[in-house]
């Protein structure tokens, strides 16, 4: 179906106003035409019956006479008189339809059979004015003391009732459609008038980038009740940009936290090797003439050097700014494991890493929000599973997007922590930050985010469409 | 129709203003006698009030005395009338006249077109193509008056002298009690034919030309006496008769009864002769024959 292009509120109500107008007018028309109609038939009615009366008082004793001369004489001087309903032809015929004289007497000679005239004729008491009919015959007995004397015929011009007709219907016509067009345009003005504040309103909430706008107070109506709205609205503005600020704060403060929380971690990642490394210093100084000690000795302290080169560096490139625009590879996921393992190894949980195919460089998918969605599921993972638990991590391409899936052993979310990941409520005080971040960045990648709960697992799954590079 | 009856509208008001006038100026004379009875028949355009009271003005102004003029519809009436003195005189036909010429003496005759003389015309509608009275023949036919010289005598005793009875010579016949009414019936087509009055039908072409233009006259008759003015013979010679006599015969003379006389489109009124009657008396013995 054809939809109709949308109408703006302060045409539509005009429209809408006019056109229960112009039905109201159109009831009402019809009833003054239906009463006119009716007014006229009796006036019709009346006025003939009257006219016939005093006709056939007239008439009577020519009539019996069949005087030709008197009659025609009575009905000549008759016919042309009647203002409104003028007298057309008026034919006298006796009580056997011939004619006695007619006001026309080319059209009724005298002597003429009127039967046939007689029988189109319609009785006064019948007549009505219908149709387009600009004349009408009518016929009466003529009775002269009591007693049937002849008849008249009489056709009366009715285009002046049909005249009055068709100037009260042209009237009524013109009457209502100056109401519609006044009325509608004045609704119109009044309409558009009192709907200018929704219109700043709409313009202010609109805004610059869909960013709401206060709406300046020079701006606000004289309209108490508009302006209370106004001052809402404006209030409500600044909440939402206090909201956004405040994410914004969260937001970062989470990157610090998760940081925070892998300190201690990292902390204890470094002390460890840093017992052997030292040994192997100390080996290396008492030993450092035999080859066959220092040599060992040697590559310990290479193996921990290294490693503690690589931690460093995947911290550093998790919370380095720089490397956040850097397109996704499959050693940013690596660096992810690094950085968990030694959380995973605290907690002795057991870590299930299966890392699929990741196209190096591909998908467009900026580096930093993937790791920090990764790193953040996982942590999240890692402290719902508890000590001794399991925590899985799968990332793969398919179909077009990249998948991660990250479960855990754990007893599930809450329902405010699955809310929080799925929906936009508000997040309450006292944390949980870390899963609307998830939600946040996966929103802000255009991707969509699964939760479920089978066979003693939280799963949490994430889908990034990848965009085709040019 | 409009015209005329406009025409009428206008002089029935111009009428009321002569009569407003007419009352107002004779209240004087008219208490000095009697009021004097005049009867009138349609054998001029009688229904004109503006005529009738420019008539009576100066009838009134002349006479010395108030006048009251006696119309009815049928000539028969007046007649009968004046014939049982309830008149001090008429203006009848001259048939009439002759009918009762042992009751009725010979006042004064107008003078039409400069002779005390009219004839009948025999009429049918405009676009007819009639030559004579035979052509009518079967047609419905409007007389004025039975006691009418030229609106029935004529006609009926031309059919005789044709050598056919009057009765069932036309399909129909009616009366209409008035040459200008004639002239209506057969002009609107009531009837195919009509008798009327020569005079009348000249006259009504001057105030009235629509009526006569709807006519067109078929046969013309012989030069006949003007319908006259009679008295009963009782009052012949009175001072009142002597007097009427005097003021007719000098009408033409007076500004009022020149006004009169305008109206009435004659030139005046003569003595007359009895044998100025001749003709319409051969026609009654025609008449009375086929009777």
């Amino acid at each position: 179906m054809m939809r109709l292009p949308a109408i703006p509120l302060a045409a539509r109500l005009p429209i809408v106003s006019a056109a229960i107008l112009g039905l109201v007018g159109l009831v009402a028309s019809q009833a003054v035409m239906g009463a006119l109609v009716e007014m006229q038939n009796r006036h019709l009615r009346e006025t003939l019956t009257a006219r016939i009366d005093a006709l056939a008082l007239a008439l009577g004793p020519a009539v019996l006479r069949e005087d030709v001369w008197e009659t025609f004489d009575i009905l000549d001087r008759a016919s042309g008189a009647g203002g409104r309903l003028p007298t057309l032809r008026s034919t006298v015929a006796d009580r056997t339809g011939t004619v006695i004289a007619s006001s026309h007497p080319d059209t009724d000679p005298v002597g003429a059979q009127l039967a046939p005239a007689i029988d189109a004729a319609v009785p006064v008491a019948d007549l009505s004015v219908s149709g387009k009919a600009a004349a009408v015959s009518v016929a009466a007995p003529l009775l002269y003391q009591g007693q049937q004397v002849g008849i008249l015929v009489s056709r009366v011009d009715l285009s002046a009732l049909l005249a009055e007709r068709r100037a009260t219907r042209a009237t009524l016509l013109a009457g209502n459609a100056v109401a519609i067009l006044l009325l509608g345009g004045i609704g119109y003005a009044l309409i558009r008038r009192g709907l200018r504040p929704v219109a700043v309103l709409s313009t202010h909430l609109s805004g610059m980038g869909d960013d709401p706008q206060p709406v300046p107070e020079r701006a606000f109506p004289r309209d108490r009740e508009l302006a209370r709205l106004f001052f809402t609205y404006n209030r409500m503005v600044d909440a939402v940009r206090d909201r956004a600020e405040t994410d914004r704060r969260i937001a970062e403060r989470e990157r610090y936290v998760s940081l925070g929380r892998l300190s201690s971690s990292l902390a204890h990642e470094i002390n460890n090797p840093l017992g052997g490394l030292m040994n192997a210093v100390d080996t290396l100084r008492h030993y450092k003439d035999r080859p066959d000690v220092a040599g060992p000795a040697i590559d310990l302290l290479d193996r921990g050097l290294r490693h503690l080169r690589d931690v460093t560096r995947a911290a550093l490139q998790t919370h380095r700014g720089d490397h956040a625009a850097a397109p996704l590879s499959a050693a940013d996921f690596e660096d992810l494991r690094m950085l968990i393992e030694p959380e995973i190894g605290r907690r002795a949980q057991r870590l299930d890493w299966r890392l699929g195919e990741i196209p190096e460089e591909r998908g467009g998918l900026p580096a930093g929000p993937v790791r920090q969605i990764a790193l953040n599921l996982l942590l999240n993972a890692s402290e719902g599973a508890g000590a001794g638990g399991v925590v899985c991590f799968a990332a793969r391409e398919e179909a077009g997007a990249l998948r991660l899936c990250v479960c855990d052993t754990g007893p599930g979310l809450p329902a405010s922590a699955v809310a929080r990941l799925l929906s936009d409520v508000p997040p309450v005080n006292g944390g949980g930050f870390g899963l609307r971040l998830v939600r946040d960045l996966t929103t802000g990648l255009g991707g969509a985010i699964d939760h479920a709960r089978r066979d003693g697992r939280t799963e949490i799954r994430i889908v990034l469409p990848l965009r085709e590079e040019a | 129709m409009d015209r005329p009856r406009q025409s009428a509208r206008r002089k029935l008001l111009r009428g009321f203003l002569g009569v407003a006038a007419g009352l107002a100026a004779p209240a004087i004379v008219r208490a000095e006698g009697p009021t004097f009875r005049f009867g009138l028949t349609p054998v001029f355009l009688n229904t004109d009030a503006e005529l009738l009271a420019r008539l009576r003005g100066w009838l009134e102004g002349t006479l010395g005395r108030s006048v009251r003029f006696v119309q009815r519809r049928t000539y028969r009436e007046i007649t009968n009338l004046a014939l049982v003195g309830d008149l001090d005189a008429a203006w009848i036909c001259g048939y009439p006249w002759l009918a009762n010429r042992a009751a009725l003496a010979l006042v004064a005759v107008p003078l039409w077109r400069g002779r005390p003389l009219y004839r009948s015309y025999l009429i049918e509608r405009a676009g007819g193509a009639a030559e004579d009275l035979s052509d009518l023949r079967g047609t419905t036919h409007a007389f004025s008056d039975p006691d009418s010289n030229s609106g029935f005598l004529v006609t009926v005793s031309d059919i005789i002298s044709l050598g056919h009875e009057p009765e069932g010579y036309f399909s129909r016949t009616f009366f209409t009690y008035g040459h200008r009414n004639v002239v209506r019936a057969v002009g609107s087509g009531l009837a195919q034919s009509g008798s009327v009055d020569g005079y009348v039908w000249e006259a009504l072409a001057a105030t009235e030309p629509d009526l006569p233009a709807a006519t067109r006259i078929v046969a013309r008759s012989e030069w006949m006496g003007h319908p006259p003015v009679v008295c009963p013979r009782a009052r012949e010679g009175t001072s009142e008769i002597t007097a009427l006599r005097r003021a007719l015969l000098s009408m033409s003379d007076d500004p009022d009864g020149r006004a009169a006389l305008g109206l009435l489109q004659l030139d005046g009124f003569v003595p007359g002769r009895e044998n100025l009657f001749d003709p319409i008396a051969r026609r009654m013995a025609l008449l009375d024959r086929a009777e």
